[in-house]
């Protein structure tokens, strides 16, 4: 038994003296004087401290705690006096919940460091949707300095209560006037929202109005003319032996983030069998990209395409034919023909465009192949978009009859994204009462009455029914920053229901979503899965008017197709620096959009891209016209672009939005009509004396020959022998000819610990860049701004390079005697459009084990780990830059300047929000050093430590990258060569495993897959 | 005693007799500075003012001042670098090499040629300090034992032999300097009637009086010296090109780039000696001592270095060729054709043509065309180390990084300051050192001076 003992301080203590203990309670042992000294005006005038004398006190102690002040200033780090529960100071914890934004949808893992979420990752137990490039970046955009900070009204800055009062006394006041109250919103996939809504409505009789940016009502519609109900089934491409697409970017933003890694799967060249891809589209896609037959076609002449291929289709089913001129497309679409039709039942055809008449015929042409039910399925069915465009043009009218009492909009920035914006922001006048809950300002914000900002995702409780049968929770993962409202909290209050939304939707899950399963259990999990199913549908109905609207061309005019990028989309994002630098996957331009023209076209109009002296592109500017709207946009010219049909990416001309996204680009939603992003008889006139200046990261287009860099075979060719395209590699010596890596002056490396290697399958990449923007934010990868990327100096530790085919190749010129000038020069010229290939190539550091950069390093800053790792000691680096000189990839990446705490770089890292989103266990590099990609270090160290802790070795997989977590194609295989259970063991033995580079011997631990092509 | 023929021509014209040789060295410095030099020194110092704060701009705030970026990481500061360390070149090789091989024709214009030299090392080391990214830790290159942990420096690294060749380079070849100048400081002095010049040129001079010991140890070092810059001369070019050689890029990997390098950096030395020279005999009025016997002499080292720079260029298409590896091929092709092919042919035009009228007679007696021709090759050599540096890295393995490089302000700036910053260097040593070395200058009155010639002939 352990005593406590007191150790006495004095006798008196000892002896309990109470005048001591008395005493010990004071500060003073007697009371100070102050009050005598400083009431007698005599004494204290006779005092020897003249005025003078306190002057001199007073100087000297400003003059000393002034030079106290010139220390370098200290960052205190205060301990926490109560730790939170399951908070241990670096230490990460996870957190599932969910993200949908009206677009997007995916289930995540939150990633919380000390209090903050900065990282996301696809939750595992979930296997709807996927993480794109945008919802990796939207932890960003939790930390967006212009973040709105309070309620306004009328753009004055006002309290909860005041707003709620006149908001509710609006509502009434616009229900008692019988004016509409209208909720305008973007679809809405959370249950317990919408029950909000409909308590909401039922009090103020509101109307419920949807509507997405990226709008595919018309598909809605003519899904219910073909099947009765106004629904979007779920798209099964991992089933799909052929997939024939007629624009639909369903890599990209066509209709669900989740269909890239579905496709992905089926582009293995071992899967049963590899899916062949066609593709027709005008502007080349992320997906025309990767198909393996593209064939660009003018936009107006995509329906004949269309209803040509329904009828090829027809003809083997049997069935009616309809009328249509000849498509000019037919050898293409008789071979997609007999391919779909030998693929009956597991194939899929699948359009884009918000045009009514082209689904409807879609439609057709699936029921023709008896896909229905089996690659598209109404059983499972997708709530991600629900807009009614026809709605919309009802509120505009009524707005502008002064019908509506009362807007609110939810997650809708009408005036920015309507084509009709600038009537919709007049009639916004005409209504009493506007109300926008968006959490940052926009074009609309400035416009309504009162603005209730909405929590940032990460900061709200909700929930989430994408599909049937799939719920989702979305939980905070960090306390609101700004005294901010959710949405659903507002609506609650303005109801009369409180303001508690989380026990709403912990009610409406008890009542409604969870059987047996516990709350916890299912919050815990982020998703839960019942067994419900819709209907099965069949198809009924003619295309008669369908095919006879389509079945018209008009080759003389100039068509323009509106798309979206994978970066910006539709531009809500558009403040968001990791977007705005994320290259678009084609045209590797960052910061802009542009009109993209063919070349042969360009050159017809006299349109221009040249390079400046420093490499940087610079476009001429022309004058679009469409429907009366004139946008004066630059033009970039874009290999495999359809001849007399011009591009032009939505999302961008955004105003009022923040540091990042103010006045990048032009706002393209202003050209469309009816949220129809296909339009005709657009014209182009060039701005003579303008230029534009382009940002890329990547200004030659084509492997100049040098097809080892990216190796090809076809599938036939790979099926035969595994290693086509991937033969062995040797080189002359006199010795007789060798491996390259068996010529060597080096010494072999220690290899018994772990050795990390990566494998890129170039199958499996579509190019998407998720990886790109997972590694900025693991990695505080810092953003540089256009002007710097224009410079060349781009800080990606991992790039994505997108290659263009060239017509001219070392066999033709062989053949047609091209001189080797000339030569060289055709080959940096993409090829025409029809048959224009591309490839996408992710380049990280490869980690090479016989490196080039490390012995030039004169202080050894560079140096290899035993684990295979090239290490780059930031602290050591004195910056010569001898090693990105002698990187034969190029993926070495010098700080030119200060990129942090430096308002030159007014992005993020400059302000304390922003610099939240930083990574704490990755240092943030100073001026004057390299950087380069280190295989996410730091994450190799948490999961070696962890399995020390356990004393237990590694298991396979569970080492990881941000960029292999990021990539859900699967493309990125991570791992330990030395597990032989490890996925990246096999990999590293696959027939198509090859080193970049491989004749030069640098032994890189990163292994590139063959790409094979379904071609044949 | 040196027996000449007496049918070699002259290298001390116009009757020089030894007084004479000690009055025309020491009227510079006893004399006034005319205008000229007060407007060429006021114009160098601007220019190096200028470049001062061009370097203070980018230690201050970043190397991205530059034109640089992540494919083209050197440009304009290594290729100055080369170009200076290659101009500082002719210096040892006139005064060490042509010592051991008995050219008498070097003691009058080697004083000046190693000036040359160290001023032009001395700019040369300024680019791979300030090239760095924080020229602040440049100590760090030197093997120096510290506390920062088990650190060294890595011994691979093309840039640390770098730190070791240029260092011993200008320290021998400012020993050697240095001794060469004790005699003519003491002459200095022995004629000084300033308290305070008397005071520095007694310093300087080290206690020399003349004495045969002092010859004879002055004979000896010399010979040692010479001995040990001799193998200089051709290790620091040498080594500057290995920074290139042993990597990997295609037009850097090369083998031949050794003898290449030293024979571009005798060629650009000569040039640069030439161009001073040139207008510092008419200044300083030394037309006796560097006659145009000496200008015809440096000028067929020129005709015959920029031949075999020539040869070496083509050597390096021609292997380009033969290797059948398609990056170098392409690299050189690149070059000739590419985006920089003004720079190439620049470089072909300004070095292996021009050089070639030097088999005139008539054109390599003309001073003016000399002048010219020095100019052109100095550029010429500046537009090589510039096409093999950045020609090479902006068009490398994979076409994805392809982009090209653009100087700005400040990388001119900086150029122009070095430039500005040799010539205040060399117009005060032109005022303040003997700039011919008269001392042993005077030991060929007897054999090879017009007088002693006209005296065999009477």
């Amino acid at each position: 038994m352990a005593t406590k003992k007191t150790y006495f301080q004095g006798l008196g203590e000892l002896a309990n003296n109470p005048e001591l203990e008395q005493l010990q309670h004071k500060e003073f042992a007697e009371k100070l004087p102050t009050e005598a000294f400083l009431g007698d005006e005599e004494k204290l005038s006779e005092s020897s401290t003249s005025r003078r004398d306190f002057l001199k006190f007073l100087g000297f102690s400003t003059a000393a705690a002034s030079l106290a002040a010139c220390e370098a200033p200290v960052q205190k780090v205060i301990p926490f006096v109560v730790k939170p529960e399951e908070t241990i100071a670096g230490n990460a914890n996870w957190y599932a919940s969910s993200f949908y934004d009206g677009n997007d949808y995916a289930s995540l893992l939150v990633k919380n460091r000390e209090g903050r979420p900065i990282f996301l990752k696809a939750n595992d137990l979930s296997k709807e949707g996927g993480i794109t490039a945008r919802v990796q970046a939207s932890v960003l955009n939790l930390y967006d300095s212009s973040r709105l900070k309070e309620p306004t009204a009328k753009g004055q800055k006002t309290s909860w209560r005041k707003a709620d009062r006149a908001i509710v006394k609006g509502l009434n006041a616009a229900k008692s006037s019988g004016k509409q109250v209208v909720l305008l919103s973007s679809s809405i996939v959370s249950p317990s929202t919408k029950a909000v809504i409909k308590e909401f409505a039922s009090k103020y009789g509101a109307k419920h109005v949807t509507y997405d940016a990226l709008s595919v009502s018309a598909m809605l519609d003519a899904n219910k003319e073909s099947f009765g109900v106004r629904a979007l089934p779920t798209y099964h491409f991992d089933k799909a032996d052929v997939v024939v697409s007629f624009a639909a970017d369903f890599i990209g933003d066509w209709l669900d983030s989740g269909h890239g890694k579905d496709y992905a799967a089926k582009r293995n060249p071992n899967a049963s069998p590899m899916s062949r891809h066609y593709q027709f589209e005008s502007n080349l896609s992320l997906t025309g990209a990767n198909a393996d037959y593209r064939t660009p076609v003018k936009a107006s002449e995509l329906g004949v395409a269309l209803v040509t291929l329904y009828n090829l289709v027809a003809k083997k089913a049997g069935a009616k034919l309809v009328n249509t001129p000849a498509s000019g497309y037919n050898t293409q679409l008789q071979k997609a023909a007999n391919d779909l039709w030998d693929a009956k039942g597991k194939s899929l055809v699948v359009a884009g465009g918000n045009d009514k008449n082209i689904h409807t015929v879609v439609n057709a042409i699936n029921d023709l192949l008896d896909n229905m039910g089996k690659t598209i399925d109404f059983k499972k069915r997708s709530y991600l978009k629900q807009g009614n465009d026809a709605d919309v043009a009802t509120l505009l009218n009524d707005m502008k009859a002064g019908k509506v009492g009362a807007l609110i909009a939810y997650n809708a920035n009408p005036v920015y994204n309507l084509a009709e914006g600038a009537d919709f922001a007049e009639a916004l006048s005409k209504v009493d009462l506007s109300v926008s809950f968006a959490s940052k300002n926009d074009e609309t914000t400035s416009l309504v009455d009162y603005v209730c900002p909405d929590h940032n995702y990460l900061e709200s409780w909700g929930d989430a029914n994408p599909y049937t049968g799939v719920y989702a929770l979305v939980q905070p993962t960090i306390n609101p920053l700004f005294n901010t409202r959710q949405a659903q909290a507002s609506l609650m209050s303005w109801t009369g229901l409180g303001d508690d939304f989380y026990s709403y939707v912990k009610t409406y899950w008890n009542r409604y979503v969870l059987g047996s399963t516990s709350w916890n259990t299912a919050l815990h999990d982020g998703v839960y899965t019942s067994k419900a199913t819709e209907r099965s549908l069949t198809r009924r109905g003619s295309i008669v008017s369908a095919t006879k609207a389509l079945s018209k061309l008009s080759s003389d005019s100039i068509d323009l197709v509106l798309y979206s990028k994978t970066g910006i989309g539709s531009g809500e994002y558009a403040n968001n620096p990791w977007l705005q630098e994320l290259p678009d996957p084609i045209s590797k331009t960052t910061w802009d959009n542009y009109l993209t023209v063919s070349p042969r076209f360009a050159k017809e109009l006299g349109l221009n891209n040249e390079y400046v002296s420093n490499g940087a592109l610079n476009g001429d500017v022309v004058d679009l016209t469409v429907g009366g709207t004139t946008l004066r946009v630059p033009v970039l010219i874009q290999p495999g672009q359809a001849y007399k049909t011009v591009g032009l990416a939505l999302g961008y001309g955004r105003q009022g939005v923040g540091k990042a996204g103010d006045g990048v680009g032009v706002n393209a939603f202003a050209l469309a009509s009816d949220f129809n992003t296909t339009l005709s008889n657009a014209s182009l006139s060039k701005v003579e004396g303008e230029v534009h200046e382009f940002a890329c990261t990547q200004l030659h287009h084509t492997m100049m020959g040098r097809d080892r860099i990216v190796k090809e075979t076809t599938l036939d060719a790979y099926q035969q022998d595994p290693r086509s395209g991937n033969e062995q590699m040797m080189l002359e010596t006199h010795k007789g000819p060798l491996e390259p890596e068996k010529i060597t002056l080096w010494e072999e490396h220690d290899r018994d610990v772990h050795w990390w290697n990566l494998s890129v399958d170039l199958n499996g990449c579509t190019g998407c860049g998720a990886c790109v923007i997972a590694c900025h934010a693991e990695n505080n990868v810092p953003v540089v701004g256009k002007e710097e990327i224009r410079r060349s100096r781009d800080m990606h530790w991992l790039r994505i390079d997108r290659y263009y085919s060239s017509d001219m190749t070392e066999e033709r010129a062989e053949e047609e005697e091209v001189s080797t000038i000339d030569k060289y020069l055709a080959m940096e010229v993409a090829s025409e459009a029809e048959s224009l290939e591309v490839v996408f190539q992710p380049v990280m550091c490869q980690h090479c084990n016989h490196a080039p950069c490390e012995t030039v390093c004169p202080v050894a800053a560079t140096t290899h780990s035993r684990e295979g790792l090239n290490h780059m000691t930031y602290n050591r680096c004195v910056g010569t830059r001898y090693c990105a000189n002698n990187c034969p990839y190029k993926v070495r990446r010098f700080n030119w300047f200060n990129y942090s705490e430096n308002d030159q770089f007014d992005f993020y890292m400059n302000d304390d929000l922003g610099k939240m989103v930083l990574n704490p266990d990755v240092v943030v590099r100073s001026r004057g050093v390299m950087e380069k990609c280190s295989m996410c270090i730091q994450m190799l160290q948490k999961v070696k430590l962890d399995a020390k802790k356990d004393g237990r070795k590694l298991r396979a997989g569970e080492a990881q990258t941000a960029c292999s977590i990021a990539c859900d194609t699967g493309a990125l295989t991570f791992g330990d060569v030395l597990d032989e259970k490890s996925e990246v063991y096999t990999e590293s033995k696959s027939p198509r495993a090859y080193h970049l580079l491989e004749e030069l011997n640098t032994q890189p631990s990163v292994w590139y897959q063959t790409k094979v092509r379904n071609k044949g | 005693m040196h027996y000449e023929s007496p049918i070699r021509e002259p290298l001390i014209l116009e009757d020089k007799t030894l007084h004479d040789i000690t009055e025309d060295v020491a009227r510079p410095i006893e004399g006034k500075a005319n205008k000229w030099w007060w407007a060429l020194f006021l114009f160098a110092l601007a220019a190096f003012l200028w470049g001062a704060g061009c370097l203070a701009y980018t230690a201050g705030t970043g190397i991205g001042v530059w034109g640089l970026n992540k494919t083209i990481g050197w440009a304009w500061d290594i290729t100055n670098f080369v170009w200076w360390v290659g101009i500082g070149h002719a210096g040892t090789l006139i005064s060490a090499v042509l010592l051991l091989f008995r050219q008498k024709w070097r003691l009058s214009i080697n004083r000046s040629a190693e000036a040359m030299t160290i001023f032009a090392v001395v700019q040369a080391g300024l680019f791979p300090i300030f090239h760095m990214g924080r020229p602040w830790l440049a100590y760090w290159v030197l093997p120096l034992p510290n506390n920062f942990g088990s650190l060294w420096v890595n011994f691979n690294s093309p840039l640390l032999w770098d730190v070791f060749a240029i260092s011993t380079y200008l320290t021998v070849s400012l020993v050697f300097w240095y001794m060469g100048l004790i005699p003519d400081f003491a002459m200095i002095r022995d004629r000084a009637v300033k308290p305070m010049a008397k005071k520095i040129y007694t310093i300087l001079s080290f206690g020399w009086s003349g004495k045969a010991k002092h010859w004879q140890r002055f004979e000896e070092l010399s010979l040692v010296l010479a001995g040990l810059a001799t193998p200089l001369v051709l290790s620091v070019h040498t080594i500057v090109s290995m920074d290139f050689a042993t990597s990997v890029i295609p037009g850097w990997h090369t083998t031949i780039f050794p003898p290449y390098f030293v024979a571009g950096a005798i060629f650009s030395g000569f040039a640069m000696v030439q161009t001073l020279l040139l207008v510092m005999r008419k200044v300083v009025h030394m037309e006796a001592y560097i006659t145009i016997k000496h200008i015809e002499y440096m000028n067929i080292v020129i005709m015959v270095t920029g031949s075999i720079v020539g040869v070496a260029y083509i050597t390096e298409l021609f292997i380009a060729w033969y290797s059948g590896v398609e990056f170098e091929q392409y690299a050189f092709l690149n070059r000739a054709t590419g985006p920089y092919w003004w720079a190439y042919w620049a470089m072909m035009t300004c070095n292996v043509f021009s050089p070639q009228f030097m088999w005139s007679k008539k054109l390599r007696t003309s001073i003016g065309f000399t002048f010219f021709i020095s100019i052109v090759v100095n550029i010429g050599m500046w537009f090589e180390r510039f096409v093999i540096i950045v020609t090479s890295l902006h068009r490398d393995y994979l076409p994805s990084s392809w982009t090209m490089f653009s100087p700005t302000f400040v990388d001119i700036g900086i150029f122009v300051g070095t430039i500005g910053f040799f010539f205040v260097l060399f117009l005060l040593y032109a005022r303040t050192f003997p700039v011919i070395a008269q001392a042993e200058l005077k030991t060929i009155v007897k054999s090879s001076s017009s007088q002693s010639k006209n005296k065999s002939h009477e």
